[in-house]
């Protein structure tokens, strides 16, 4: 054992060291903890969430073309497309239901929409109490979840 | 009204004292409480988390949660335990802890009593708390209890010789057992017997950390190894009762080091003139908690906090301007010096525990027996001839032995 390491045992360096180490963890900014319901994480810019259907940011109306590509499209067929047609013959929404339950989120559906009516959103409070709150009419796709928000 | 209030108190000294008692009582128990939750909050930090933050703002009710939970829950006597023992070992644990405070001068005129065999009269009493964690060991009639309480025992008894052998060496400084003279010493000395007893110090730290069961000597309870070792089959209040008499013991062997080695009450630099401005402390503190919490208060998000919050800064700040009339002043300098090292040892047991991981059990019994002991031996032998040669004994034993 050389003097150094002697000397260096002697006076506990390396448990200076150790603790050291710990105290300087305490700084606020090292906190990795999001408080959750009050702040939420930042998920990843391509993740898929929980589905939305579009509406015309000015007009309000759907962009939904009632095409049933995504339906056709879904690995699962849990989207049922209802429409009726118009007097000029046009295909138009009706109904639109998503069953999230059985959701794998491929993302398969918002490829096939020609015209980005169907959109997996980064949201992702999508938890509910039954099964059935799991399936999603129109009127909850293009609400999204409404989870509480919290202001500073 | 006061004037007769205090003329009947000390015509009924007894009285005093069980009012000094339960004050002291009370007090502590709500500091222990808040010392769990300290622990839990330090400990998060340096673990970079945030700790109990739910119950209540910032988690400050966590305590009173913890222990109404704790009261609510089955007591449960596992079948054939000792039932008497059972009973009675957590209640002798506790006894000890709180016993030891009657001898703890707190401030220069706040203390229970002031015995002349003080710091022997703690050590004694601290020691019986062992007997607490054998019996409820034992008495659990199980496997993992029995392991915890046969490690704890061969542990706190190596750890207590070398402890006891250090602060041998303050006590030939101090010329007292008296926990009050021996502060009043170091005030006539003009310094804190750590300077010159640092390595009764370091020895006396360490090994109190043994005995208190804690990291990273807390082999009797190394949850990985024992479940929770001695207090396996315990539930609800007589869990909670171990666990006061836990921290209890961190307290208490912060306050004898504080006490011994720190000068007790005495504030810092207490002969200096230039740093006389130190008395205003207390004043700075509280305006700097008061600050803190109002940072808090303006980082959350939810308006009852954030109204609870400022209100704690505005008490902190209408205490700190109390705080400023002299006499208040001079009458809190004692149990703040007190209370702010305390805190400061606490701290530090914490901080320990953040970063060390647990010694290997033959490894603990080396440390004791093989460093501890051999060094306190040595401080002890070196402190006496010192003392002998310095303190005017030699001159007076030459002269009888040459007078022969």
């Amino acid at each position: 054992m050389s003097v150094k390491v002697f000397l260096r045992k002697i006076f506990l360096v390396d448990l200076v060291k150790g603790l050291r180490l710990t105290f300087s963890y305490q700084r606020p900014d090292a906190t990795y903890t999001d408080q959750y319901p009050l702040e939420r994480p930042p998920v990843a810019e391509r993740y898929r969430g929980a589905p939305r259907l579009n509406n015309h940011p000015e007009t309000g109306e759907t962009l939904c073309i009632a095409c049933n590509l995504c339906s056709i499209a879904c690995p699962e067929n849990l989207i049922v497309v209802g429409w009726a047609r118009t007097e000029d013959r046009k295909k138009r929404l009706t109904t639109f239901t998503y069953d999230l339950s059985r959701c794998m989120f491929c993302g398969m559906c918002e490829d096939a929409c020609p015209v980005d009516a169907l959109e997996l959103t980064q949201d992702f409070e999508i938890a509910s109490y039954s099964r059935k709150g799991l399936i999603w009419d129109r009127q909850a796709l293009e609400e999204g979840p409404q989870p509480t928000r919290y202001t500073r | 009204m006061l004037a007769n209030t205090i003329e009947f108190l000390k015509a009924n000294p007894l009285l005093l004292a069980l009012i000094k008692i339960l004050i002291v009582f009370g007090v502590l128990s709500g500091i222990v409480a808040y010392l769990v939750y300290l622990e839990r909050k330090v400990l998060a930090f340096m673990q970079a988390r945030l700790g109990p933050m739910r119950v209540g703002p910032w988690g400050l009710l966590q305590p009173v949660a913890d222990g109404l939970k704790l009261l609510l829950k089955e007591d449960i006597i596992p079948a054939g335990a000792d039932e008497w023992l059972f009973l009675l070992a957590p209640a002798i644990s506790v006894f000890a802890a709180f016993t030891v405070f009657s001898a703890v001068p707190f401030a220069g005129n706040f203390y229970v009593t002031d015995i002349n065999i003080g710091l022997l009269f703690i050590l004694a009493v601290s020691s019986l708390g062992i007997y607490g964690i054998i019996l409820g060991g034992w008495s659990s009639n199980s496997h993992y209890p029995l392991l915890g309480a046969l490690r704890s025992s061969a542990q706190l008894v190596s750890y207590e010789v070398a402890a006891g052998v250090a602060l041998v060496g303050v006590l030939l400084i101090s010329n007292s057992l008296s926990m009050v003279d021996i502060v009043n010493r170091q005030l006539q000395m003009g310094v804190w017997n750590v300077f010159l007893q640092p390595l009764a110090f370091v020895i006396y730290v360490i090994a109190a950390v043994a005995e208190t069961n804690r990291n990273p000597f807390d082999l009797p309870e190394a949850e990985s190894e024992l479940t929770a070792g001695f207090h396996t089959e315990y539930s609800g209040f007589r869990f909670a009762l171990y666990f006061l008499a836990e921290y209890t013991n961190m307290v208490v062997v912060a306050c004898i080091a504080v006490t011994l080695f720190f000068g007790g009450w005495l504030q810092p630099f207490v002969g200096v003139r230039a740093l006389s401005l130190l008395r205003f402390t207390p004043f700075v503190s509280l305006i700097g908690a008061a600050a803190f919490v109002l940072w808090l208060g303006l980082k959350s998000w939810v308006p009852l906090e954030r109204y609870f919050f400022v209100s704690l800064a505005a008490v902190c700040v209408v205490l700190a301007a109390l705080v400023l009339y002299p006499p208040v002043l001079n009458a809190i300098q004692g149990i703040f010096w007190f209370g702010a090292k305390v805190l400061a040892f606490l701290y530090a047991f914490i901080w320990c525990r953040a970063t060390f991981p647990r010694y290997r059990y033959d490894q603990l019994m080396n440390v004791g027996w093989r460093w501890m002991l051999p060094l306190a031996l040595g401080n002890l032998v070196v402190t006496a001839v010192v003392r002998y040669l310095v303190g005017g004994h030699a001159a007076a034993t030459q002269a009888a032995w040459l007078g022969r």
